[in-house]
């Protein structure tokens, strides 16, 4: 079953969760951020062209313009590749692991596994990030063999930052899938 | 024992003090604006150039500027990142004993584990 609801990140833009269960103890949480929007795009592309411009007039040299017109497209493309993340997504498969995927704008996606024995819990933490207080989900790993230590902390969506009612449905998605571990003992 | 209230030593110590920086800024002014053949044919030869008279002011005031940027600066820098253990737990936390639970007593008081405060947050109390 499928479904997407809107949000909203903690700096006010609009994302959208998409929540698909595969099966009892599957669940696949993807966020989406806004795209790169036009307005934008455009007002950063005359700012840096007119800013060339202007100093073409001072200096008479037309490689200031030539330059202007590389440093944007290879700013552009620099920017979708590596900087502007399209989706985030959460697959949780309960006995087998956590698969963390970002997808950037220009296609290119990246993505991490966790084996289900390293995962301790899924929680919202509360951090200062900048000036501000947030929540954000993460996942908590633990050495199999000393189970009651928290040894690493993932972030998860961190690029597009839902606010606490975003997480709140995704949180308990995961303990859903997590609490099944306790019940079904795990073949090791 | 301590109180804020005047006692006679406090003012004592506040006049002294008064005069002494009193006397400190006139000197400084004195340096700053006599001549200095005025001050050598007095006999007073051995004084600092007039340069850090201005240069001293200037050095403080952009140090006060600059502070607060480096404090600024200084907190952002200590400030746990998002993935780090310190967000979570710390060392007195790790090492903290389990009391025994006792009956219809008041439950020791000791940092509650995340997945816990979590569970108690975010699923409703049915």
């Amino acid at each position: 079953s499928m479904e997407e609801r809107r949000y909203r990140s903690s700096s006010g833009a609009p994302i959208a969760l998409r929540c698909r269960q595969h099966s009892a103890s599957c669940w696949e949480l993807a966020v989406r951020c806004p795209r790169l929007q036009l307005r934008s795009l455009s007002a950063v592309t005359s700012a840096i062209w007119l800013a060339a411009y202007g100093l073409f007039v001072l200096s008479e040299n037309s490689m200031v313009l030539s330059a202007a017109v590389f440093i944007t497209l290879i700013g552009l493309i620099i920017y979708l590749h590596f900087v502007k993340i399209d989706q985030e997504s959460l697959l949780v498969i309960g006995s087998l692991g956590v698969q963390v995927t970002s997808s950037y704008a220009s296609g290119k996606e990246s993505t991490t596994f966790i084996e289900m024995s390293q995962v301790k819990d899924v929680v919202i933490n509360e951090a200062i990030y900048m000036q501000k207080v947030i929540y954000y989900l993460c996942i908590l790993l633990q050495d199999p063999r000393d189970p009651q230590v928290v040894s690493e902390v993932v972030p998860l969506f961190q690029s597009s930052k839902p606010r606490l009612d975003c997480l709140i449905e995704v949180y308990k998605s995961c303990q859903e899938i997590l609490e099944q571990r306790k019940t079904v003992p795990q073949s090791s | 024992e301590n109180s804020p209230a005047p006692l006679p030593e406090r003012a004592i110590y506040g006049f002294a003090l008064f005069l002494g920086s009193w006397f400190g800024f006139m000197l400084y002014l004195i340096w700053a604006y006599v001549p200095e053949a005025w001050l050598f044919s007095l006999g007073l030869t051995y004084w600092p150039q007039k340069y850090w008279a201005v240069a001293l002011p200037a050095y403080l005031l952009v140090a006060v500027g600059i502070g607060y940027i480096l404090l600024f600066g200084i907190n952002m820098m200590s400030t746990a990142p998002l993935n780090s253990t310190h967000t979570i737990t710390d060392n007195y936390a790790k090492k903290q004993q389990q009391k025994k639970f006792q009956e219809e007593a008041i439950p020791a008081l000791r940092d509650i584990p995340i997945s816990e405060v979590n569970r108690m947050f975010f699923f409703p109390e049915k």
